[in-house]
């Protein structure tokens, strides 16, 4: 891997039906991880972020990574778990459903953390 | 009553030490045994592999001796449970689910889950 990465800030709206308002994300060495917790590999839409941001995909379910390490996290979550618990974390959150904060760690999800519903055309290179 | 069939089944590999935070909420979260660490915090872990047909309602969550009858099933629950093992139960009583991956159960107790506990998801044909 190259270290002449070039990194993009880039915008990411909630979708129509979504939550949350939306988030900026730019990776930078060291915290590049467009981290994909989501069924059946790396998410189109995580693999989206990381081409236009110049992050690095990256399968939580095969590999293990730190949270420091981590731009984004985007989930196909359900409403319950994985919503929570990533901004418990402080870790941007992208649900690829359409789900508004619920369950235990509701208190956690927050418009700075966490937006859902997110499709391909929600995300934009800002700078 | 139709034939059964086991569409899932499942031994438990490891309680989170989080668990308590969902239970308390009357909610169990189960995860296949290749969650990432952050979320085995709050799971239920298991071997489960194959979902050999989805869960609908009226089917049979089997925990050891307990069963709970399946009152609905979200949109995004069978995904989940067939690509992640992942699947929560909400012992609500509810026939709509509120979130897309809710399975709901019949409003009682939740149950006790201990290391070694058998995982069964029961239907008819």
């Amino acid at each position: 891997m190259s270290e002449e990465k070039k990194y993009r800030k880039v915008r990411i709206k909630k979708g129509p039906k979504g939550w949350g308002k939306e988030l900026i994300i730019e990776p930078k060495p060291g915290r590049d991880l467009i981290y994909s917790v989501t069924g059946g590999g790396i998410h189109p839409l995580a693999q989206h972020i990381a081409d236009l941001s110049g992050g690095t995909p990256f399968d939580g379910f095969k590999s293990k990574a730190g949270f420091e390490e981590i731009a984004v996290v985007i989930i196909d979550c359900g409403g319950t778990a994985r919503i929570g618990v990533y901004p418990m974390k402080k870790v941007p959150t992208v649900d690829i459903y359409p789900t508004s904060p619920s369950g235990p760690l509701m208190r956690f999800i927050t418009e700075e953390f966490f937006v859902s519903g997110v499709r391909l055309e929600d995300v934009e290179v800002i700078e | 009553m139709n034939p059964t069939v086991v569409k899932y089944e499942a031994v438990v590999t490891e309680i989170g030490p989080l668990v308590s935070e969902f239970t308390e909420a009357g909610v169990l979260v189960f995860f296949g045994d290749q969650a990432p660490e952050e979320l085995r915090e709050f799971a239920i872990l298991h071997d489960g592999k194959k979902l050999a047909a989805d869960v609908v309602p009226g089917d049979l969550i089997c925990l050891d001796d307990d069963q709970f009858r399946v009152l609905a099933v979200g949109e995004v629950a069978n995904q989940n449970l067939s690509a992640l093992g992942h699947f929560i139960v909400k012992f609500n009583g509810e026939s709509t689910p509120e979130m897309p991956g809710d399975i709901c159960a019949e409003s009682r107790p939740v149950p006790v889950i201990a290391v070694g506990a058998r995982l069964k998801i029961i239907g008819s044909e």
